[in-house]
């Protein structure tokens, strides 16, 4: 795996600020893994807050609440900042009106069960948090055994210090989350896997491990700071050491993966019935003033974070990155609105100097760091000559699309943009 | 502001590493500088004009090349330079400037160009250059000098005196490199200070050089003790090319093996021809031969070690 710049500091030591007063809110209908949510809305209709406003549509989907008090405006087509534009709910807040009534909350966690439970996380519309947005509910009912959870607080993308900064200011609540999780899966193991360069929040769990008199199973594991260690295969591997090949799922092997900031969003919907509708963003780059964690609803436009000056440019940006700068995606506008799955927003001034595609020398940097042992040179030249078929046999299915190898090549070859091609000729 | 904002998309990643082919070939040339600056302490100035005969020819050769194919010019990736120092250090001192310029010349257009340029050469151009010289001008190859600034006194070298007469020569003289042979072998405490540089900057693996030295070992060890007249391991890992060849000609990128198995097998392959050579041919040397011929199982090497992809098993492979 690759040792990459980090660029963690400042916004990792800095203190997480609010945002939970947007004007207008675009919630596109697809912000995890599977189906879209269907609308249960109508247009011009007065939602309140965390009221469900599409819901979970088949098996694998996820639900949609209003993040505050709105009115629906419009139902169109918007920005995403992944996909193309998508149907998207378009919300004009209005201001909260007092005494409301808070939702009923699970209280005993001992005495609800499981079906309870997972309901409870389905109806709050919990995705994973990492990246993928794999709707939770789904991934907590393994068809098999799981005999290892990893609670991943890896955050191995340079920049963002979203998950580290919930670390250190919400453990409790993330060590809530892990215990309902727990009795939900009835793990034998559950480690908690940081890697090295989050001194204080690997302080903090420390610090709760040894101190409290907690007979909790929790095993804190450090590992070295490397690029992709977050994925979930690679995770799986540096904490188990078993293999997961391109076709296996976490069960297979026995384990399951959640991310920090979902285990965070489980207890809230477990212990306050609140919804997903706000997480914490890092925003940073070198064309801000200076970097913030933001607790912000999702929907929020960045051109609104911008005109309430909440993110101020010191520069004009050339690119802007949604999630990280090794897997993030860079949109064309800040009419974008940040999603479930937003860890971070990147604003880059100063762009890695564009230089022209040359020969491969076939040095085999590619191969050395591909984290699936692939042999991706081979694929850029196939994808290249345009020769698809040949790329069957390289198993080219099983890439991660980590970008390790765009990262490390000599060539300035787009090897990623190659493989991508390569996967959407043969399919 | 915003309005003046002109974003750039592109696919991810977004960072990129530093470490381009110029700098990897750079870093080789400078990998070879204290092997160039013993060349020049034992040959004299001449060595000096041999090696600038042969790096100028080089890039005045790829410049041609990229005009008559009309191609952008690629001398600044460095490559072309690089094979010029590398012809002129695996050549004897006392080589005719014009056999020199003839042989770098083939070494570029030949050896790289007719392929299509660098990266899809199958020969290492530097050895190229080299074997084409010593078809046509054996005896310029095979004549070596006595180290020495002034007179030119024509001396075995120590494989040749080895295997010929039976004359050994002291490891401290091969260690430091005062004996005869071609510009870039003599010394191998400079070739040994340029590849640890190349290694610790990983502008070289580390897979071949040690596999190659490694097996090399192995197999002098045992020659010397079922027949000491062999030479010693010690003999054979400091004479002739094969320090030069280990860290600098056997790991070229573009004519090695991609895969990490396949870098093993591709070192221990040059190590067993090499000793090959050296033990049963009517050659003293076999540095070149070995990896020329080596150079030529790459594409076999590449398909036969592909990597299983992360976490396949051999029965899961069956249904793919």
């Amino acid at each position: 795996m690759l040792k990459v710049a980090e660029h963690k500091a400042p916004q990792d030591s800095l203190e997480t600020e609010k945002f939970l007063s947007a004007q207008k809110l675009y919630l596109p209908v697809s912000q995890h893994t599977g189906r879209p949510s269907r609308i249960c809305v109508e247009k011009n209709q007065i939602v309140e807050k965390n009221q469900l406003i599409a819901r979970g549509d088949g098996l694998i989907s996820a639900s949609l609440h209003a993040p505050q008090k709105a009115k629906i405006v419009d139902i169109k087509n918007w920005y995403h900042p992944k996909l193309k534009k998508i149907q998207s709910l378009i919300l004009k807040t209005q201001p909260e009106t007092e005494n409301r009534e808070p939702l009923p909350a699970l209280l005993n966690l001992d005495k609800t069960s499981k079906e309870n439970l997972l309901k409870t996380i389905s109806e709050n519309g919990i995705v994973g948090m990492g990246g993928a947005g794999f709707p939770s509910h789904v991934k907590l009912n393994p068809p098999k055994k799981i005999d290892t959870l990893i609670i991943n607080g890896c955050e191995c993308e340079p920049y963002l210090a979203s998950d580290c900064r919930l670390m250190i200011e919400n453990l409790e609540g993330i060590l809530k989350g892990i215990e309902i999780i727990s009795k939900l899966i009835a793990p034998e193991k559950i480690i908690f896997a940081v890697e090295g360069n989050k001194k204080e929040a690997i302080k903090k769990i420390n610090l709760f491990l040894h101190t409290k008199k907690n007979n909790s199973k929790i095993e804190l594991r450090v590992l070295k700071s490397r690029y992709p260690q977050g994925g979930e295969k690679q995770l799986i591997y540096s904490v188990t050491q078993r293999k997961l090949s391109g076709k296996m799922l976490p069960f297979d092997a026995g384990c399951m993966v959640h991310n920090v900031a979902t285990c965070y969003a489980i207890y809230k919907a477990v212990y306050f019935n609140q919804p997903l509708t706000s997480r914490v963003v890092t925003f940073c780059g070198d064309a801000l003033v200076k970097p913030k964690n933001l607790w912000v609803n999702i929907g929020t436009t960045l051109s609104e974070l911008v005109e309430k000056e909440i993110i101020k440019f010191k520069k004009i940006p050339k690119k802007i990155i949604f999630g990280g700068p090794m897997m993030g995606d860079a949109v064309t506008n800040l009419a974008n609105p940040i999603l479930k799955t937003t860890s971070g927003v990147l604003f880059l001034e100063k762009l890695p100097k564009e230089e022209e595609e040359s020969a491969c020398i076939r040095c085999g940097r590619c191969v050395n760091y591909c984290p699936m042992n692939l042999v991706p040179l081979e694929y850029a030249k196939m994808a290249k000559n345009k020769k698809y078929q040949g790329l069957k046999s390289y198993y080219i299915k099983d890439c991660i699309e980590c970008g390790s190898c765009s990262y490390i090549c000599p060539a300035n070859i787009p090897i990623l943009d190659y493989i991508k091609l390569g996967k959407e000729k043969i399919k | 502001m915003t309005e003046q904002m002109k974003l750039k998309i592109s696919g991810s990643p977004h960072l990129k590493n530093k470490a381009k082919t110029p700098h990897i070939m750079l870093d080789v040339i400078i990998g070879l500088l204290p092997v160039i600056g013993a060349s020049i302490y034992f040959f004299g100035f001449s060595a000096l004009i041999l090696i600038c005969n042969c790096t100028v020819t080089a890039i005045v050769t790829e410049r041609f090349i990229n005009l008559i194919r009309k191609r952008k010019s690629t001398i600044r990736d460095y490559s072309a330079a690089l094979t010029g120092i590398l012809v002129a250090l695996i050549l004897p001192p006392s080589i005719s400037w014009y056999g020199a310029t003839i042989g770098t010349v083939f070494a570029i257009l030949v050896g790289k160009h007719l392929f299509g340029g660098l990266g899809s050469n199958i020969f290492n151009p530097a050895l190229v250059g080299r074997a084409f010289l010593a078809a046509a001008y054996p005896k310029a190859l095979t004549t070596y000098v006595k180290p020495g600034w002034s007179d030119t006194v024509s001396e075995a070298t120590p494989l040749m005196l080895q295997k010929f007469s039976g004359e050994s020569t002291s490891l401290g003289q091969l260690f430091l490199g005062n004996v005869s042979g071609s510009l870039g072998e003599t010394s191998a405490l400079c070739l040994l200070i340029g590849g640890f540089y190349l290694l610790i900057r990983r502008s070289a693996g580390w897979r071949i050089p040690v596999s190659l030295l490694f097996l090399v070992t192995v197999i002098s060890t045992g020659g010397y003790l079922v027949k000491p007249g062999l030479g010693s391991p010690l003999f054979h890992l400091l004479s002739g090319g094969m320090l030069l060849g280990a860290f600098f000609m056997a790991t070229d990128p573009v004519t090695t093996p991609t895969t990490k198995k396949g870098k093993f097998i591709f070192g221990g392959a040059c190590a067993v021809l090499i000793m090959v050579i050296r033990y049963f041919s009517n050659l003293p040397e076999g540095v070149m031969y070995a990896i020329l011929f080596t150079n030529a199982t790459v594409p076999l090497i590449n398909r036969y070690t592909r990597p299983k992809s992360f976490g396949l098993r051999r029965e899961d492979e069956a249904n793919i």
